[in-house]
């Protein structure tokens, strides 16, 4: 048996302006990175990506997503991504960027990777909270995260994929 | 090693082995191309024919593919054909973009990649055009 491989990319939107959260919608962000592929690399590498291009996962709160493409033509993706400038919804442009955060091979080896980093992001926050509220609520929320892995591994079941991650 | 026989001369020494690994790696590729348009009559000169290959390589590969260093060598006005260089790794890029480039000008036009090589010297002469009495 074969399948087809895939990479995912984890990318975060950055925006100064906090209304461009509303704005990340899976047709948005789908528009923005074939927009952005069409110019770097053209109808080729437009073509490559579209085989299999999906929006797997979009959190408008955090900003967010995750793509979906062969693992053939990731590369063409993954640099055109930068390229990024703006969002556009309802003939709204809003400023933003990618930041790509993880180049993996399946969808659970980036949930695992975006679970640490936003832990990281957790304990960053707490150094930088200044009220006794901000603190003991960050912390509670910390707990929860060292929970729901714990539930996750428990979860876990014997079915094993192959997971080539690469970080950047 | 075999002893010889007293009497006879030594052998000659050989000369130490060497071992030349030839890859084929060369740095530049060449084409000779030419530009064939229908109805002919159309004049293009050395700069126009070098803003449409690179238009054709923008529309197939991008920004990233018109960034290409790619040089013309000759160009010859009315024949319309051309000795294109180009760095080896873009070497299947610019080829596939001058094949699939179908117009200048709203007219329809159309590439012919005569002879390519990674030799500038073997683009001198054309075997397929030799006339054999």
């Amino acid at each position: 048996m074969v399948r087809f491989k895939h990479r995912y990319l984890l990318c975060e939107v950055v925006a100064e302006d906090p209304r461009c959260r509303h704005c990340i919608d899976e047709r948005a962000v789908t528009t923005a990175a074939k927009g952005a592929l069409a110019r770097a690399h053209g109808d080729y590498g437009l073509a490559c990506c579209s085989i299999a291009f999906t929006v797997k996962y979009l959190n408008a709160y955090t900003g967010v997503v995750l793509l979906r493409c062969r693992k053939d033509f990731y590369r063409l993706l993954w640099s055109a991504l930068p390229l990024v400038t703006h969002l556009e919804s309802r003939g709204q442009r809003h400023p933003c960027f990618f930041h790509t955060l993880h180049v993996g091979g399946t969808i659970r080896s980036c949930q695992k990777f975006l679970i640490q980093y936003n832990r990281r992001q957790l304990v960053m926050l707490l150094n930088s909270c200044t009220n006794k509220e901000e603190r003991e609520s960050i912390q509670q929320s910390l707990l929860g995260c060292f929970l729901q892995e714990a539930e996750e591994e428990q979860f876990q079941s014997g079915e094993e994929e192959d997971d080539c991650a690469e970080t950047d | 090693m075999a002893e010889g026989g007293a009497g006879e001369p030594p052998p000659p020494p050989r000369a130490p082995l060497e071992r030349l690994v030839l890859k084929n790696a060369a740095e530049h590729h060449y084409l000779r191309v030419s530009l064939e348009f229908p109805d002919g009559g159309v004049r293009l000169n050395a700069a126009h024919f070098k803003q449409l290959v690179v238009s054709a390589l923008k529309e197939l590969h991008g920004e990233v593919g018109a960034a290409l260093p790619v040089d013309v060598l000759t160009y010859d006005e009315k024949t319309l054909s051309a000795i294109l260089r180009v760095s080896s790794s873009g070497f299947v890029k610019l080829w596939s973009a001058l094949t699939l480039l179908g117009s200048y000008q709203n007219r329809k036009c159309a590439f012919r990649v005569v002879q390519t090589s990674p030799f500038l010297l073997a683009l001198s002469g054309n075997s397929r055009e030799l006339v054999l009495d």
